[in-house]
């Protein structure tokens, strides 16, 4: 079950790709999940848990990848309790998102109206709202009429 | 500062190319697309000039800032392209809305967030696009690319109350 919370929430993380750099564990990287997404979302090859391949910059460190697919791996492997800024994702994230939701119980904060128009059967709870939208339409409706977004 | 700067920011790598044209550029767009590449290269080249490798030029200087220094840099810089990564909360702050009104620099801001407090146009913002122009096999080139207009803005508002 996905769960969004618009604008500013206790316990949230505002830069999770920071929050990243200094918490993730080695075995993230290379669970089969974490090398889809490095692959779809930055074009990059996991080599080993400390060396990644990009197509642009060459042989880079975990360091050095997305904002974007290091927040991912937070939502899916962080068990802190923390609740991660999903508005450093990008729009090419967000079915990735839905696809951790579909798995655990995941609570994201957004700053910024994310586009899930591309995400099959998409729903979620806002909890500002406390209403389950079941479609992309239903959640721009509902995220407009949010003030603190 | 006024009118559009050229800037090409490139290492053996990457190369970015754009012009800035107002006193306020947004950059936002997918994930993985360079934006923060961009800002580090900016920063790196700030303190360590050419003897980073990183090659920009511009008629002005490039330089970056965050929480922690932005009221010192807004204090001490002037005539200068200031580049923001999305880390730094301040740029949603009425305190650092207030203070660039009376600078004269360029500034821009990586963030998908809205910031009321900033007088931008939508036609500022801006995604970063990959392309092959000039490229070789060793370096990829980037450039911006417009994310809305005008007309397009008010067809998606329109189109979202009816």
């Amino acid at each position: 079950m996905l769960k969004i919370i618009f604008g500013d929430t206790q316990n949230a993380v505002y830069h999770p790709p920071t929050y990243f750099d200094n918490t993730y564990e080695d075995e993230w990287i290379t669970d089969p999940l974490s090398v889809e997404m490095i692959k779809d979302i930055d074009g990059s090859e996991v080599i080993s848990p400390r060396v990644i391949d990009s197509p642009v910059l060459g042989s880079i460190s975990v360091k050095e990848l997305s904002g974007g697919v290091k927040t991912l791996m937070l939502m899916q492997f962080d068990d802190s309790g923390k609740i991660f800024n999903a508005s450093a994702c990008g729009d090419n994230c967000a079915k990735w998102i839905v696809r951790i939701s579909r798995h655990k119980d995941l609570t994201i904060n957004l700053h910024h109206i994310m586009n899930f128009d591309d995400c099959e059967d998409f729903s979620a709870v806002i909890v500002n709202t406390g209403k389950t939208v079941n479609s992309s339409k239903e959640y721009v409706d509902e995220a407009f009429r949010i003030e603190e977004r | 500062m006024k009118g559009k700067h050229h800037i090409i920011i490139q290492n053996r790598r990457v190369k970015f190319e754009f012009d800035i044209k107002r006193n306020i550029t947004i950059v936002r767009g997918d994930s993985a697309t360079g934006k923060t590449t961009l800002v580090s290269m900016v920063d790196t080249y700030d303190r360590l000039g050419s003897d980073s490798g990183i090659d920009i030029s511009c008629d002005k200087r490039c330089l970056t800032l965050n929480n922690s220094n932005w009221e010192a840099v807004l204090d001490s810089v002037k005539d200068s392209i200031i580049f923001i990564d999305e880390e730094n909360t301040v740029v949603k702050t009425d305190a650092f809305a207030k203070k660039i009104r009376i600078t004269d620099n360029y500034y821009v801001i990586i963030t998908r967030e809205n910031l009321p407090n900033l007088p931008y146009s939508v036609e500022e913002i801006y995604g970063i696009h990959r392309s092959g122009k000039y490229a070789d096999m060793k370096q990829t080139y980037n450039s911006f690319y417009r994310l809305y207009t005008s007309d397009e803005r008010i067809n998606r508002a329109s189109a979202r109350f009816h």
